[in-house]
């Protein structure tokens, strides 16, 4: 009677499901009462990692990058560089990269399944697909775009997404741009009310950057919103055009 | 001949806690640091994404007129407090709180 007892309980632990992975799905707005980052996932940033600043409504001016340490050609670059360029039809709707785009205080939707989960982000109306079958990334030369490629694995609580083949883009906004070898690493968790998700975004970039930037960011969950269209009117680019010519 | 200068603003009203904004970056056009205030009559308003802009003609203390541009917050982040593409318009008078423009052009 106690042995049937004994394989009973052992078969109904065999059986019984693993523990669910967090659930972020949802519609996450940016947290303007963000809290101070849990000190243990700061302590998984790798050596020669600065924070830089520039998360949500903040913006770095002209010849600021943080802490950054950029390689003298991106140095140059960034100095070179003018605002009124990006004033242009061609380039003032040029969304960004996943790298930069992060940090903004748009919201993004989350959308999981145990094999891919979608970020679907208000800013410029990206969509960001996290493969978590475990496959991995393309060759080097694969094609690159401004989401990049990214796979993601749970890592206890905390989901790591992996993301290279991102497309050359800008890193801080103000003419720091990053090469295509760019890699990011995000880490994210939720809290255990499931209200708040935090992320610490990670990346280096050693054709432009001698050491590596790190960003954390924090959403607040606000149940029954969702994403609205973006569609970047490149005829903004016509107001500075018109004022340039007016002060002529 | 009306004179055309043109100096960027930013509605300060649009920059609170639930500011946000685009790829167009403010910090390398606006300085936060200098506090605008301009009254005038609403010529055009332009209520799409990056920015919206508002055009209006601003009487100065010496009776003459001048064109103003002012660039609000991103109009995806304004619908979400209410905004729409009728919230202000032409002929309207209003009065407008924002950064001036860095390279101080009037």
């Amino acid at each position: 009677m106690r042995l049937a007892v004994m394989l009973a309980a052992a078969a109904l632990a065999i059986a019984a499901p693993a523990t669910a992975e967090p659930n972020l799905e949802g519609f996450w707005n940016l947290a303007f009462d963000a809290t101070e980052p849990p000190a243990d996932m700061l302590a998984k940033l790798p050596p020669d990692t600065v924070v830089i600043e520039d998360t949500g409504v903040v913006e770095f001016p002209e010849n600021e990058y943080g802490g950054l340490r950029l390689k003298p050609a991106a140095l140059a670059k960034a100095q070179a560089w003018k605002p009124e360029d990006e004033m242009d039809l061609s380039r003032v709707c040029l969304p960004p990269s996943i790298v930069y785009a992060i940090q903004g205080p748009f919201p993004f939707e989350v959308h999981q399944t145990p094999e891919l989960i979608v970020l679907k982000y208000e800013y410029f109306d990206q969509v960001r697909l996290v493969h978590m079958d475990g496959r991995d990334h393309p060759p080097a030369d694969a094609p690159h775009s401004k989401m990049g490629h990214s796979t993601g694995r749970w890592d206890g609580d905390e989901l790591v997404i992996d993301t290279t083949h991102i497309a050359p883009s800008t890193i801080t906004n103000n003419g720091l741009d990053h090469s295509g070898s760019i890699h990011m690493v995000e880490r994210y968790r939720l809290s255990p009310d499931g209200n708040r998700l935090t992320a610490i975004q990670w990346f280096e970039d050693p054709e432009v950057l001698d050491n590596a930037g790190a960003r954390v960011i924090e959403w607040t969950k606000r149940p029954g919103e969702y994403v609205y269209p973006y569609e970047c009117d490149p005829a903004f680019a016509l107001e500075y055009q018109e004022a340039g010519q007016a002060r002529e | 001949m009306r004179a055309s200068p043109l100096l960027f603003a930013f509605i300060a009203a649009g920059l609170s806690a639930g500011a946000a904004q685009a790829h167009h970056s403010f910090a390398v056009y606006f300085d936060p640091g200098k506090d605008v205030t301009i009254t005038g009559k609403v010529t055009a308003f332009r209520f799409t994404n990056p920015h919206g802009t508002i055009v209006l003609d601003v009487v100065d203390d010496q009776g003459r007129t001048r064109e103003w541009r002012a660039e609000t917050n991103a109009p995806v982040v304004l619908q979400r407090r209410g905004w729409t593409r009728s919230s202000i318009k032409a002929g309207e008078v209003i009065t407008i709180d924002g950064w001036a423009s860095r390279d101080g052009k009037p």
